[in-house]
């Protein structure tokens, strides 16, 4: 079984060292303002190590610690405005699949859902109210793996809020809503018709988030946009997981607690493509001189674009063994309209992210590189997230 | 002190070498018949294209021009993903191992399907072949994206009027290596051979019009890849034998485009002149005939329209090979001793004896002919020899040249108006495709026009018809 936790506090120490790249004021103040802020992250981290011990309550909270996060800063507007969008989506989520619920309790007669499903199971209750209900609880978990068309937030958020906070932010809000889903179709097998229910709503909703986010990535301009996008094709992957087999743990193929893995990867890889987005020229030709990254630090450059390959999926990145679980998954159950979904998705990203790299490592220049150095906090985080993502794609293999 | 003239050359020489070597690595890995491996091979080709653009002063035309090199790479990666997910045809079992070894499991792919019951996830095995199929065919030229490659020149400054011959090559080795994979599907083979009909059609027409001889080689090496894979996607003569058939026809070119780069060297003098051109025109015959023998005359019928199809770019072809061979002047008095031409007339002696070699190894391994079949088979490339226009003493340059393709209705501008007029419809159909597809993907981009209050309102309506949604069974 994979142990997230290491993985998740390489993340962490990542998001601290990006963090001393902004410090707030000089002086021990300072640093403790810096140590403050970036200790906030440490249930966040939680979230992304410990995807079992996830229940509504603690996402609730998750998120809206999220929220504070992003909104302590009054000056930064756009992380404001992330804040703002966040609360305005997530509240109405949790609301919503709160409803649904209180409805499929009241249905039930029980409030746990393993207890649901026998009481279900026996038919007393109209369809419409359970079918209904049971909609409407896992419109939480959906919206917040970010699938298309609920992949606003993620490009938002890795367009607004600072590099050190928003993959964090990102990983644990999406490990959340693939625990909160997971956890709700647990044991569903005993109630047939609520399994087929739920496996032709995750399979249109999947579907929509495998098409919706490849068109999206390949219309996309800005780096940080594509980074989001790409974590929106990741919730995308846990959708298809559990549409091939909704009482299954998603990527469970790949190892046993793989949702621990799945995160895993998703902090590290979100937190090295985070980074690098920010080096990266918008729309530059490939016939431009190299990103200042890239001629000054070529191999920070390419170690940080190793974590942008992997969050596509490219092969020979663990991201690769993710997208070929879930695709293995989807062949043996034979959804083979969502394996061409998946297909289509993993092209694109691959192809997109390649193109991407490219441009970054531009043409040479004969002209001597700028004068703005990149900080070494931040080529550190990069070397780390990498390091991390090597350490868990041979982790994976030696499984 | 070092001359700066001399320090350039060297400089670029070692600034190409890491594009040489993925170049290499690539061409290796092509031979190898592992799908992965050949996919990496044509992603490491698409890095050293990329690698050599990039250091010309002409890189903005470059990059654009050897950028579409990705395109059959991600066929090729998405046909090993296939490859990999899909389980045999025949069993629809659990995997055998367990955790990681399950994802990475790679199925019997020669495995006969069920005998009842309908598979699946035949459309996904339909697409795996396609996608080899169109690394294959865009690596070749023969699709309407990548027509144009052989007309412009490789992105090296000394090597690249050659290079862009490699990518036929490639194409070839994708098709011949991988053929296990995209043959047994249904319809691809046709498909295939309809592409490599159309393809080697256009080259030749077009190697017809150019004027310069190494442009034409470039199409001609397309021209025989195209006939070579065609003998793979037929079924003719084993997927070995068409090599050597290739090695003899295409190689010949691809040394012949190399000599002309080095001065000339397979057409400097009389004797090495018509070695070459005996050797051109062995190659070009042994590699048509069989695919003539096997098309058109198979099962002891005669398909005059498979015959005349094939048959007539064959003439062209062996027409133009040896009108444009002709003796170099030389510009000595005397000639130097020079090894390259030592080289040379290796190259063409080595042209020369495969081919025939080739065909005696396919008559070894079964192939045979019908009587008159094998001799009608023969004939397209027999008058392209024997019909060779005289041409006045003296004169450097063949007539076919001399005549100005603006003048009028010459066989040439008939040449280059049909290359045009298909050409223009395909990219026209192409980039048609593409607009349907961007016009499509629209509602994508404006999905969500960034204003938070519009965000709610789409959450709710969402909400509404996931309480509306399971009401509709």
């Amino acid at each position: 079984m994979t142990n997230a936790v290491p993985f998740a506090t390489l993340a962490l120490a990542a998001a601290l060292l990006l963090r001393m790249v902004h410090p707030q004021r000089p002086g021990l103040a300072g640093v403790a303002a810096t140590a403050f802020s970036w200790l906030a992250l440490t249930p966040l981290a939680l979230l992304v190590a410990l995807p079992g011990a996830t229940t509504p309550q603690r996402a609730a909270v998750g998120a809206a610690l999220a929220i504070a996060l992003l909104a302590r800063d009054r000056e930064d507007l756009a992380q404001g405005e992330c804040a703002l969008k966040l609360t305005w989506v997530l509240a109405a989520a949790f609301a919503l699949s709160w409803a649904g619920e209180s409805l499929l309790a009241l249905a039930a007669g029980t409030v746990p859902s393993l207890e649901q499903w026998p009481a279900l199971a026996l038919q007393l209750d109209p369809y419409g109210l359970w079918s209904a209900a049971l909609a409407l609880t896992l419109l939480a978990g959906v919206v917040l793996v970010g699938g298309a068309p609920f992949h606003f937030w993620l490009a938002d958020v890795f367009h607004g809020a600072r590099a050190w906070l928003a993959p964090l932010v990102v990983a644990s809000l999406q490990v959340a809503g693939a625990a909160l889903l997971a956890h709700r179709l647990e044991g569903i097998g005993a109630f047939p018709a609520g399994a087929a229910l739920v496996r032709g709503l995750i399979t249109i909703a999947a579907a929509a988030a495998l098409v919706g986010g490849a068109a999206t990535l390949a219309s996309q301009r800005r780096p940080e946009r594509r980074v989001g996008t790409l974590a929106s094709l990741q919730g995308a992957l846990v959708l298809a997981a559990l549409a091939s087999d909704p009482g299954r743990e998603p990527f469970a193929a790949l190892a046993p607690g793989s949702l621990t893995a799945w995160g895993a990867h998703l902090a590290l890889a979100l937190t090295g493509a985070g980074t690098l987005a920010r080096f990266l020229p918008v729309g530059a030709p490939a016939a431009d001189a190299p990103a200042v990254l890239f001629r000054r630090h070529p191999w920070s450059g390419a170690v940080a674009a190793y974590s942008l390959l992997s969050l596509a999926g490219a092969p020979g990145t663990p991201g690769m063994l993710l997208w070929l679980s879930v695709a293995r998954r989807l062949a043996l159950t034979r959804h083979s309209g969502l394996l061409l979904a998946l297909a289509l998705a993993w092209i694109v990203a691959f192809a997109v992210t390649a193109e991407e790299t490219r441009r970054a490592f531009g043409s040479p220049s004969p002209r001597p590189a700028p004068e703005a150095d990149v900080p070494w906090p931040a080529r550190a985080a990069m070397w780390t997230a990498a390091a991390g993502l090597v350490l868990l794609g041979w982790q994976w293999w030696v499984v | 002190m070092t001359e700066p003239g001399r320090t350039r050359p060297r400089r670029l020489l070692v600034a190409a070498l890491p594009g040489l070597v993925a170049a290499v690595a690539g061409l290796a890995l092509l031979a190898t018949p592992r799908l992965p491996l050949a996919a990496l091979g044509v992603e490491l080709l698409a890095l050293a294209f990329w690698l050599w653009a990039r250091l010309g002063d002409d890189r903005r035309e470059q990059l654009a021009r050897w950028g579409w090199l990705r395109r059959p790479a991600l066929a090729l990666w998405l046909a090993a993903a296939l490859a990999i997910s899909l389980p045999p045809p025949r069993a629809l079992a659990p995997p055998s191992a367990p955790g990681l070894a399950a994802a990475l499991e790679t199925p019997d792919l020669t495995a006969a399907p069920t005998a009842g019951g309908r598979d699946a996830l035949a459309p996904l095995r339909v697409l795996e072949a396609l996608a080899v199929l169109w690394a294959g065919l865009e690596l070749l030229g023969a699709l309407p994206l990548s027509r144009p490659f052989p007309d412009v020149t490789g992105p090296l400054a000394n090597a690249g009027p050659w290079l862009p011959a490699i990518l036929p090559a490639m194409g070839f080795l994708v098709l011949w290596r991988q053929s296990a994979v995209w043959t047994p599907a249904p319809l691809v083979r046709e498909i295939a051979a309809l592409a490599l009909l159309l393809a080697a059609g256009l080259a030749v027409l077009r190697a017809y019009t150019r004027r310069s001889w190494t442009a034409s080689l470039r199409w001609l090496v397309v021209f025989d890849s195209s006939l070579a894979a065609m003998l793979i996607a037929l079924d003719v003569v084993p997927g070995r034998i068409a090599f050597l058939l290739w090695c003899a026809s295409a190689g010949g070119r691809l040394m012949a485009l190399a000599a002309e780069l080095r001065g000339a060297t397979t057409r400097r003098g009389r004797g090495l002149t018509r070695w070459w051109r005996l050797a051109s025109w062995t190659g070009a015959a042994s590699l048509s005939w069989p695919l003539l023998v096997g098309v058109a005359f198979a099962a002891g019928r005669f398909r005059p329209a498979e015959y005349f199809a094939l048959a007539a770019p064959v003439f062209l072809a062996t027409r133009l090979t040896l009108q444009r061979v002709i003796e170099a002047p030389e510009r000595r008095a005397i000639a130097r001793p020079d090894a390259a031409r030592v080289v040379s007339l290796f190259g063409a002696f080595a042209t020369l004896v495969l081919g025939p070699l080739a065909l005696l190894f396919a008559w070894w391994s079964g192939f045979e002919g019908s009587f008159p079949g094998v001799l009608l088979a023969l004939l397209p490339a027999a008058l392209g020899g024997w019909l060779r226009p005289r041409r006045r003493a003296g004169a450097a340059m063949p007539p076919v040249l001399r005549v100005s393709v603006a003048a009028g209705a010459t066989a040439r501008d008939f040449a280059l108006a049909v290359f045009r007029t298909v050409t223009s419809f395909e990219r026209r159909l192409a980039a048609t495709f593409g607009a349907v597809l961007r016009g499509l993907g629209a509602p994508a981009r404006d999905l969500h026009t960034g204003d938070a209050q519009e965000y709610l309102l789409f959450l709710v309506g969402v909400g509404v018809l996931a309480l509306l949604l399971p009401l509709l069974r």
